[in-house]
């Protein structure tokens, strides 16, 4: 998960991003992506107007996959006029459930 | 490395299947109110058979092999080898089993039998190198891939020999009678086929639904293991002796089996992430009550069948109405709603989600729908079950027509999800 530095000038941005993702939710667990610890970080190239969202899957071919990492870039284009996403999955931390955020186990009724 | 991408192609694949399997129900649910008497004799019944190949193939197998079209590439993590291989499998199997089902109806072992047999051996051939040549792509071997190949094999040896008890209508192919390899055709059927390949997919699915961190599969490789050595025993054991005191010990192992697999759910529940089960679950959760209990009767049946007590062909019927219409049904019934809205959601809205407010999948079907179904085969299976065993045909009657209620509500769920029209609620 993306650490909050005040030194970093686009930190603020990265922490924007980060709540505008709330907004992608999983499909089948109604729990949006930060809270299921689905994104690992932000990257944001800002001359070459690109932000880099480093994510995971629940499993490599999760069947909501697709879905998720469509959403992710839709959600950040419509809301950073003039940037465009690109979204890299990685594998390495492998997903688990002891990724999901206090939040999120709260909205799964644990 | 990416997830899988939904293909047009295999959209229209797996819900034909769908589609087919819904209205394979709802005749199952018809051919049955005209078929009560039937269930008062004996399960070699022309209807009895014609129902039971409708149950298993135009509904049970239809809407599996419809849903591993687009499960096994979730299951196996690999994308499925040939969609056109799954048309012409399809293209052979509804002709089959339309011709097969009227041919038992009517019970004239001719030509159109035959046919029938031998389209659906091609056909359920032609899948299983499908399913071989998917798995095949994938280097690292899972359970769940010892459990979908083998029950691929069990589904051609159970069609084969189906085909061979087909043709020895006419054309004397056994020495023994029918009722002797019709055992093994149907153990082949249901632990070879059904239970293998559900237990494979769902022991993916479950814990994947209910976001379970039970994530261990060493009860999963002794639930394999004694479920495929119980059913080598049988169909050895029963080919040359029959029905005897050593079925006892096989019919054992096999609950053995079963029971490690439940073992397996049971631990997928009680560590689940999700604590609220929604109406799908909980069917899923009624159909492994129904195998349970479908289990249970087998010690009745070989211990009456060994008296030659003709209470076992009751105790037969009551364990094959329990293992298609308990436990296939309601895991279908349960399972198509976790399955189909998911399958036309990425359809309609993967290009908008990020974008606007959409509907998520379960907002694709009617909830009502689906709580007059459940509360109708619930009804079902508490008539019609005692009514087969009490020989009550009013419990029938009424058990009938509960299951035409669900059908029908199913069949219209499964249509307002198909006719869902793209909504959205406004930008996010």
């Amino acid at each position: 998960m993306e650490n909050f530095d005040i030194t970093d000038r686009l930190s603020f941005m990265k922490v924007e991003i980060l709540e505008t993702l709330r907004l992608v939710m999983d499909p089948e667990l109604h729990i949006n992506i930060i809270d299921l610890g689905l994104v690992y970080g932000v990257k944001i190239d800002e001359p070459g107007k690109q932000i880099n969202i480093e994510m995971t899957l629940s499993s490599s071919y999760c069947p909501m996959g697709e879905s998720i990492v469509s959403a992710v870039k839709n959600c950040i284009e419509g809301h950073y006029t003039g940037f465009t996403a690109n979204v890299e999955l990685v594998w390495e931390p492998v997903w688990s459930y002891h990724s999901i955020t206090e939040e999120g186990k709260k909205l799964l009724g644990i | 490395m990416s997830s899988i991408k939904q293909k047009p192609g295999l959209y229209r694949i797996v819900v034909t299947h769908y589609v087919v399997a819904a209205l394979c129900f709802f005749i199952l649910a018809v051919m049955m109110l005209f078929s009560v008497k039937a269930f008062t004799g004996h399960y070699f019944h022309p209807q009895i058979l014609a129902i039971t190949h409708l149950a298993a193939l135009g509904w049970g197998t239809m809407i599996i092999l419809g849903a591993s079209y687009q499960l096994i590439p979730v299951v196996l993590e690999t994308e499925l080898y040939s969609e056109k291989l799954a048309w012409i499998s399809f293209s052979l199997f509804l002709p089959g089993m339309i011709a097969l089902v009227y041919s038992f109806w009517i019970f004239i072992p001719c030509i159109h039998m035959q046919c029938g047999a031998v389209l659906l051996l091609t056909a359920i051939i032609l899948f299983t190198i499908n399913v071989y040549l998917t798995a095949k792509k994938k280097k690292q071997q899972t359970i769940q891939e010892d459990f979908i190949f083998s029950a691929c094999l069990c589904l051609c040896f159970t069609a084969a020999l189906g085909a061979a008890l087909v043709f020895n209508f006419t054309i004397s192919i056994f020495t023994q009678d029918q009722l002797h390899f019709l055992k093994i055709h149907a153990h082949l059927g249901i632990a070879g086929w059904f239970l293998l390949m559900i237990i494979g997919v769902s022991s993916k699915l479950v814990p994947m639904f209910l976001v379970s961190s039970y994530q261990k599969t060493r009860l999963l490789s002794f639930t394999y293991y004694l479920i495929v050595s119980a059913l080598l025993l049988f169909i050895v054991d029963s080919y040359l002796s029959g029905i005897n005191y050593r079925t006892y010990f096989i019919a054992l192992v096999g609950a053995a089996g079963v029971a490690c697999y439940l073992l397996f759910i049971v631990k997928c529940f009680l560590l689940r992430m999700r604590k609220k089960i929604d109406l799908p679950m909980m069917s899923t959760l009624f159909s492994f009550i129904s195998l349970k209990v479908a289990i249970l009767a087998i010690p009745f049946i070989i211990f009456y069948h060994l008296k030659n007590n003709p209470i076992s062909i009751r105790y037969s019927l009551i364990y094959g109405v329990l293992l298609f219409m308990g436990w296939t049904t309601a895991l279908i019934l349960g399972q198509t709603f976790k399955t189909l809205p998911f399958i036309v959601w990425v359809k309609h809205y993967e290009h908008l989600t990020g974008k606007v407010k959409t509907p998520m999948p379960a907002d694709l079907f009617k909830n009502s729908l689906l709580k007059i179904q459940s509360a109708g085969f619930i009804i079902f299976c508490l008539t019609f079950i005692p009514g087969c065993f009490f020989l009550s045909q009013p419990l029938m009657y009424a058990g009938i027509v509960s299951l035409l209620i669900t059908a029908a509500m199913y069949l219209a769920n499964v249509f307002i999800i198909l006719f869902h029209k793209t909504k959205t609620y406004g930008k996010l």
